[in-house]
């Protein structure tokens, strides 16, 4: 069973759909009680890197997420949802996120030109190989809708890049754990590939 | 006059057809890249793990979709012979199969000893079906090829048989999927909705035609592609023999003819004798032929001297006689097809006239007829042409 946490921030219906129609069984978490039934866990974001946090705080989910994760199940988190995996995000006067991967999240640099947010489509390179990357192509291209960027501390976390100004991670990993900036769930049969991948991960490299 | 490709004549009015500056097409390209670059050894295990991952497992090993053509049964006939499988086949009718088609089928399939499954679907709704696509799109085949390659699915799901073995890949004539990329081409929803339901899905059509046909909604289940779920659930996998062997039409036919005592036969504006293994499956085949030379300028003719011209297996000037000499030719079919549809031959022609693929402009007055096939009289009738 596929978790999908809700943390009242937006809409879970298509990545609800996309785990269904591509036949594994989803289910919306709420609360701890839901964690402990999942096999895997996504976390979808859309909002403010603090607000989540203080969503989860209000919750009980934050210590709960580590656990999950501690436990070796898969956790993928989507945009906002990779995001809050970080040490730290500045959005809104800044706040701590869980640790699991470690790194910042700071606002995509601007410049002349450049639009912010970075909405669109927009290609990824694989810098290592991941057993959620696998059978998709280097350099295809997703879909993206932020204005905040990783910062790995650990440049071993990137699996994957992107430029928009600079370039960013747009895919980081370790161990159990995979994020993704862009969303696969609107990113047509590349990023349908991606979420089958992840539901048949066993969460080791 | 169209552009054309120097080495195998196909026109700029052909799908997916582009040329490189010598004016060499990308079908010829991705041709000599299957000769030359493909490990077609490497190709060969791939198959063989795929295969025993499904032997003895389910109700089949596999489904074998079914025209009966040189294609299908030299894939029948390659998998029970050279790999021992039990395969159950699966044939989607599509109203026109001719005699000879017949023949060869049930010597075919009581030779090599199989389950078959066949299946018709409601000629009155075909016919609807078939007007509707000339009138959109100018391929009043709809019905025939979403049917081909979505019931096969149907049946696979409801047999618990997960592994679906088609025969010739489309990167032989199309570059849709690109032998190039060297990716095993997937018949799935994907291909699908790329090429084989003219971008119509079967909720599509059911919208177009309700207002003016007694429709029972189920009556479209046969053309929709199955839900991605029901077929991920089953793990699937649906592929074609030819991408994991070279695919040589001329040697598969001398096999199935060999071991099965496959016959070819005469096919309406082709050349007598020259192409007899080709689309022999289908007594509409010559107005498909002739649409598509309204269409865009060429028919099957040009389409088979390509493939001779490809393979470097006929002369540039052979292939020009052949094309000069039948192609084009106006099949006894048409009259057939009209009753059908209960369409004058005007009408017929300004619906085709609406869908030409420029630069080719058809000139629809001067049109000489093909000759008829032995088997016309035994063809099925409806009644009178509309005046």
């Amino acid at each position: 069973m596929i978790g999908i946490l809700d943390m009242n921030m937006g809409n879970l219906r298509s990545v609800t759909n996309a785990v269904y129609s591509l036949g594994y069984d989803p289910k919306v978490i709420h609360d701890q009680e839901g964690l402990k039934e999942a096999s895997h866990l996504i976390i979808p974001g859309v909002g403010a890197y603090p607000a989540a946090m203080r969503q989860l705080e209000a919750m009980n989910l934050k210590d709960a997420i580590k656990d999950f994760a501690s436990t070796k199940r898969p956790v993928l988190g989507i945009c906002l949802g990779m995001h809050i995996f970080s040490t730290s995000g500045e959005e809104g006067g800044g706040a701590e996120g869980l640790g699991l991967v470690p790194g910042e999240v700071l606002r995509i640099d601007t410049q002349p030109g450049l639009v912010v947010p970075h909405v669109g489509w927009n290609n990824i390179r694989f810098l290592k190989e991941h057993p959620v990357l696998e059978k998709v192509k280097d350099g295809v291209d997703f879909y993206f809708v932020h204005s905040y960027r990783y910062v790995c501390e650990d440049q071993q976390d990137a699996f994957g890049e992107t430029e928009y100004g600079d370039a960013w991670p747009s895919v980081v990993a370790k161990d159990n754990v995979i994020g993704f900036q862009f969303h696969p769930e609107k990113s047509q049969i590349n990023g349908l590939k991606l979420i089958e991948n992840f539901c048949e991960w066993d969460g080791k490299c | 006059m169209l552009k054309r490709c120097v080495k195998c004549g196909l026109p700029e009015t052909y799908e997916t057809i582009e040329f490189d500056a010598s004016g060499v097409c990308n079908i010829c390209r991705q041709k000599n890249f299957k000769d030359a670059s493909i490990d077609w050894k490497a190709r060969k295990v791939m198959f063989d793990q795929l295969v025993e991952e499904y032997r003895g497992k389910y109700e089949y090993d596999c489904i074998v979709p079914f025209s009966g053509g040189k294609d299908s049964t030299f894939t029948l006939n390659y998998l029970m012979r050279k790999y021992k499988l039990k395969p159950l086949v699966v044939q989607f009718n599509h109203g026109f199969m001719r005699e000879n088609l017949l023949k060869n089928n049930e010597r075919t399939f009581k030779k090599l000893g199989v389950d078959v499954l066949s299946f018709t679907p409601n000629w009155k709704v075909v016919k609807r079906l078939m007007l509707e696509a000339l009138i959109r799109k100018g391929d009043f085949c709809w019905h025939c090829h979403t049917g081909i390659f979505s019931y096969p699915m149907h049946v696979a799901i409801k047999y618990n048989t997960p592994l679906v073995i088609w025969g010739e890949p489309s990167s032989e004539y199309t570059a849709y999927y690109d032998y190039r990329d060297n990716e095993i081409e997937e018949v799935d929803e994907t291909r699908f909705n790329r090429f084989v339901n003219l971008g119509i899905t079967a909720e599509d059509m059911a919208g177009m035609i309700k207002d003016d046909f007694n429709l029972d909604p189920r009556d479209l289940a046969p053309y929709a592609y199955p839900k991605t779920r029901d077929l991920k659930r089953l793990k699937y996998r649906s592929v074609c023999l030819g991408s994991f062997i070279p695919w040589d039409v001329k040697r598969n036919v001398e096999e199935i003819s060999r071991d099965l005592g496959w016959k070819g036969d005469e096919v309406e504006g082709m050349p007598p004798g020259k192409y007899p293994y080709e689309k022999i499956e289908c007594y509409m085949q010559g107005v498909r032929d002739y649409i598509k030379y309204l269409k865009r300028g060429y028919s099957r003719v040009t389409q088979m001297t390509a493939l001779d011209l490809r393979n470097d297996r006929i002369s540039k000037e052979e292939a020009d006689r052949l094309v000069e000499e039948y192609e084009g030719k106006k099949p006894p079919s048409l009259q057939l097809f009209l009753e059908y549809l209960g369409l004058s031959e005007q009408e017929f022609n300004e619906i085709v006239a609406k869908t030409v693929v420029p630069p080719f402009k058809p000139d629809f007055e001067t049109i000489p007829s093909a000759p008829n096939t032995w088997d016309f009289e035994r063809w099925y009738r409806e009644g009178k042409e509309k005046p």
